[in-house]
C-alpha cells in the first residue's frame, strides 16, 4: 500500500533569485580567452618580431608604411569597403522599408527570399557572380552575341566584380539592420504627417528618413566591416588583379611565410575597423540624442 | 440652412468576407461636434480611415466639403487628425511639429510662426515651443496633437479616441477644453471613441455604431432619452432591459406585460412603437424612484412596492437593486442625501413615470 506523506518543509523555501554575479560569465569568457584574446595577442607579438634579430623591432611596421604596393592595398580596401557599404545601404533601404510596412502574406515571402542568400556559402555565391561576370561569362557571352561588343567588358578581377560579389553577400545584414530601426517608427507618424499635406516624397524626407539614420549607420558599419574582413569574395572575383589586405594576409603567410609581416598588415586591418566601428557607433548614439528617440 | 461638411453615401468596406462598415449615410453638418459612438470592432475607426483617406470604400461615395472624394489622397483632403497615442514627431520640437502642416503648404516663414503661437495659444501651450515631445506629460503632448492638427485651419478636425491614453481627471479637464476649442474654432469635429459619457459631454450630435451599421443617430438628450433598440440602450448610460410585450390599454396608453408576464407597468404611448412589435422595454435607474421621494412627481405612474436587494453606495448616489413584487429585479439609482437607512431586506414602495417606461422593438 502506498503511503502519502504530507509534510511542511522543515527550512522556509528561499525564492528563486536570478544569478547576479558573474559566474555565468565564466564559460563563454574561457572559450574568448583561449580562443580569441590569446591569439590577438600571439598576433599583435609576432608583429613585432623579426625574422633574423631576436629582440622586439618595428622592422616590419616600417616595411608596411613605406611599400607603395601594400599602402595601395589598403587604400583599395577602404575604398571598396565604402562602395559596398553604400551601395548595401541604398539597395536594402526600400526592401526593408517594404518588410517594416507590408502586411500581406507577401511579407513573409519576400523576407525569406531577403535572408535567402545567407543559406548558400559564401564561396558558392561568389562561384555564381564569376560565371556571370568572367570575360567568357554570361554577360560578356551575351553582349558579344548580340554584337554590342567586340571586346569583353572588364567586369571582374577589378573593383567593379568585387563590389558586385561582396554587395550581395553582405546585403541581408543591411536589411535586417535597417529593418529594426524602420520597424521601431510608429505608422501613425506617417499618416499624421500625410494628412498634414505632406506628399509621399515629404514623408519619407522629413519623418522617415531623419527617423532612421541610426538605422542607416549601424547597416553601413555592419557593411563596411564585412566587406573589410572578407576573403573569400574579393579572393575570387578580384583575384590577382585586385588585391586586399585580407587576401594579402593571406599570401604574406603561404606564399612568403612572412609571419611579422603578415601580422602587421592584420593590426592594420583590425585598427582600420576598430576606427569605423568606434566612429559609428559615437554618431549613432549623438545622433539617438540629437533626434530626440 | 446648414451646410452639410461630411457626407457619406451607402459606404460599406470590406476585407475578405468581412463586412466591417456596412452600407453607412451619414451627413456631419458644418460646425458641429459629432461623436461617432461604439464598443470596439464595431467600424467606428474605418469609417474614419475612410472619411481620412487612408483607406477607400469597397463601395458607395465619401463627399467633403461637396466634393466626391474618391482618388483624393489623405494629403490633399485638407482635414485634420489627432490620433490616441498622438503620434507627434519625436525629432522635432513643439513648434516644429505644431507648424509641420503649415510647412508643408509652403507657407512662409513668419506665417508659420504666426500659425504656430496661435494654435499653442489655443492649447495653452505658450512657451513650450522648443521643448521635445519626450519632455512633455501625456497631456501636454495630446495638446501638442491637437495643436499641430488645427493649425493648418482644416475645416473638419478628426480625433481618433484621443484621450483614451489620459488618467480619469486629466480626461475630464481635456473634455472641456476640446469642447471649448471645437467652439472657438467653429470647426467641424468628428470624434470616435467607445467612452458613452465622453460623447454625451461633448457632443452635438452621437452616432451609435454597432456591428457596421448605424444603430442610432442624433442628440445625446434623444439618445439617453429615446433609444430606439436595446443595444442602445445598454450602450448609452445604465438601464434596467426586459424582456416585454405590450397591448393597448386604457387612456391611449399602453399595457406592457414583463418577465413571465406576472409584473404589469403602464406605458405612455410613443408614436413610433407598434404594440405588437415591442420586444423589450427600457427602464433608465434614475427613474426608479422611492414612492415618498416621488411625491411630488406631477406626471401619472406606476406604482410598485419591492424588497431591497442589494445597495451599493457610490458618494452622491446609491445604486440599488429591488425585487419587485412580479418577480423582477430593478435597478435603480437614488440621491443618496436622505437615505442611509435603505439597507438589504427593506421593504420600499417605488414609483416609474409612465413616460420613463420605453418600449423597444429589438
Amino acid at each position: 500500500m502506498a503511503v502519502i506523506i504530507c509534510s511542511t518543509p522543515t527550512k522556509p523555501l528561499r525564492a528563486v533569485v536570478p544569478v547576479k554575479g558573474l559566474l555565468p560569465l565564466i564559460a563563454p569568457s574561457l572559450v574568448l580567452v583561449l580562443f580569441f584574446a590569446i591569439p590577438m595577442g600571439m598576433m599583435i607579438g609576432i608583429s613585432f618580431q623579426s625574422q633574423t634579430e631576436g629582440s622586439p623591432t618595428l622592422a616590419s611596421y616600417s616595411r608596411f608604411f613605406s611599400n607603395d604596393l601594400v599602402l595601395a592595398g589598403l587604400a583599395r580596401t577602404v575604398v571598396m569597403s565604402g562602395l559596398v557599404a553604400l551601395c548595401v545601404t541604398v539597395l536594402a533601404y526600400p526592401l526593408a522599408y517594404y518588410l517594416a510596412r507590408a502586411t500581406s502574406r507577401w511579407r513573409t515571402v519576400i523576407f525569406a527570399l531577403a535572408i535567402a542568400p545567407e543559406l548558400a556559402g559564401v564561396v558558392l555565391r561568389t562561384y555564381g557572380w564569376l560565371i556571370i561576370l568572367e570575360d567568357r561569362g554570361f554577360i560578356n557571352s551575351a553582349l558579344i552575341w548580340t554584337g554590342l561588343i567586340t571586346e569583353p567588358l572588364p567586369l571582374s578581377k577589378n573593383l567593379f566584380g568585387v563590389v558586385v560579389g561582396l554587395t550581395h553577400v553582405i546585403l541581408p545584414f543591411g536589411v535586417l539592420s535597417l529593418l529594426t530601426s524602420l520597424q521601431g517608427i510608429n505608422p501613425n507618424l506617417e499618416k499624421s504627417a500625410q494628412i498634414l499635406g505632406a506628399s509621399r516624397l515629404a514623408v519619407i524626407r522629413h519623418i522617415i528618413l531623419p527617423l532612421s539614420v541610426p538605422g542607416i549607420v549601424s547597416s553601413f558599419l555592419i557593411g563596411f566591416t564585412m566587406a573589410a574582413s572578407a576573403y573569400a569574395t574579393p579572393a575570387l572575383l578580384g583575384g590577382a588583379g585586385f588585391k586586399v589586405m585580407a587576401t594579402m594576409v593571406y599570401e604574406q603567410v603561404l606564399f612568403y611565410l612572412d609571419w611579422p609581416f603578415a601580422a602587421v598588415m592584420a593590426n592594420v586591418l583590425l585598427i582600420l575597423m576598430l576606427a569605423a566601428g568606434f566612429i559609428g557607433s559615437r554618431l549613432e548614439s549623438r545622433l539617438h540624442q540629437k533626434l530626440h528617440l | 440652412m446648414t451646410t452639410i461638411d461630411i457626407e457619406l453615401l451607402s459606404v460599406s468596406k470590406q476585407f475578405g468576407a468581412n463586412r466591417i462598415v456596412d452600407d453607412i449615410s451619414l451627413a456631419i453638418p458644418k460646425g458641429k461636434f459629432v461623436s461617432i459612438l461604439g464598443p470596439s470592432g464595431c467600424g467606428k475607426t474605418t469609417t474614419l480611415n475612410m472619411i481620412a483617406g487612408f483607406e477607400a470604400p469597397s463601395s458607395g461615395q465619401i463627399r467633403i466639403r461637396g466634393r466626391d472624394q474618391e482618388g483624393v489622397p489623405p494629403e490633399a483632403r485638407k482635414i485634420g487628425l489627432v490620433f490616441q497615442n498622438y503620434a507627434l514627431f519625436p525629432h522635432m520640437t513643439v513648434a516644429q511639429n505644431v507648424g509641420f502642416g503649415l510647412k508643408m503648404q509652403g507657407r512662409p516663414r513668419e506665417e508659420i510662426a504666426d500659425g504656430v503661437s496661435r494654435a499653442l495659444k489655443s492649447v495653452h501651450l505658450e512657451g513650450f515651443e522648443d521643448r521635445y515631445p519626450k519632455e512633455l506629460s501625456g497631456g501636454q503632448q495630446q495638446r501638442v496633437a491637437v495643436a499641430r492638427a488645427i493649425a493648418p485651419s482644416p475645416s473638419v478636425l478628426l480625433l481618433d479616441e484621443p484621450l483614451s491614453n489620459l488618467d480619469l481627471k486629466l480626461r475630464e479637464a481635456m473634455r472641456v477644453e476640446l469642447k471649448e476649442i471645437q467652439e472657438d474654432l467653429g470647426m467641424t469635429f468628428i470624434y470616435v471613441t467607445h467612452d458613452q459619457e465622453e460623447a454625451m459631454a461633448m457632443s452635438d450630435r452621437i452616432i451609435v455604431m454597432q456591428g457596421g451599421v448605424v444603430a442610432q443617430e442624433g442628440a445625446p438628450a434623444d439618445i439617453y432619452g429615446s433609444p430606439r433598440t436595446s443595444f442602445v440602450a445598454d450602450f448609452i448610460g445604465k438601464s434596467n432591459i426586459l424582456p416585454a410585450s405590450a397591448e393597448p390599454g386604457a387612456d391611449r396608453n399602453l399595457k406592457v406585460s414583463l418577465g413571465a408576464g406576472k409584473a404589469v407597468l403602464t406605458a405612455a404611448r410613443g408614436d413610433d412603437v407598434a404594440p405588437d412589435n415591442v420586444r423589450f422595454c427600457c427602464i433608465r435607474p434614475e427613474a426608479v424612484r422611492l414612492a415618498e421621494a416621488a411625491g411630488a412627481l406631477d406626471e401619472p405612474a406606476n406604482r410598485l412596492t419591492g424588497t431591497v436587494q442589494k445597495v451599493v453606495n457610490l458618494g452622491a448616489y446609491i445604486e440599488a437593486w429591488m425585487l419587485v413584487d412580479g418577480g423582477i429585479t430593478l435597478k435603480s439609482m437614488i440621491r443618496s442625501t436622505r437615505l442611509e437607512k435603505l439597507s438589504a431586506g427593506c421593504r420600499v414602495d417605488l414609483a416609474i413615470a409612465h413616460s420613463a417606461v420605453q418600449l423597444l422593438e429589438q
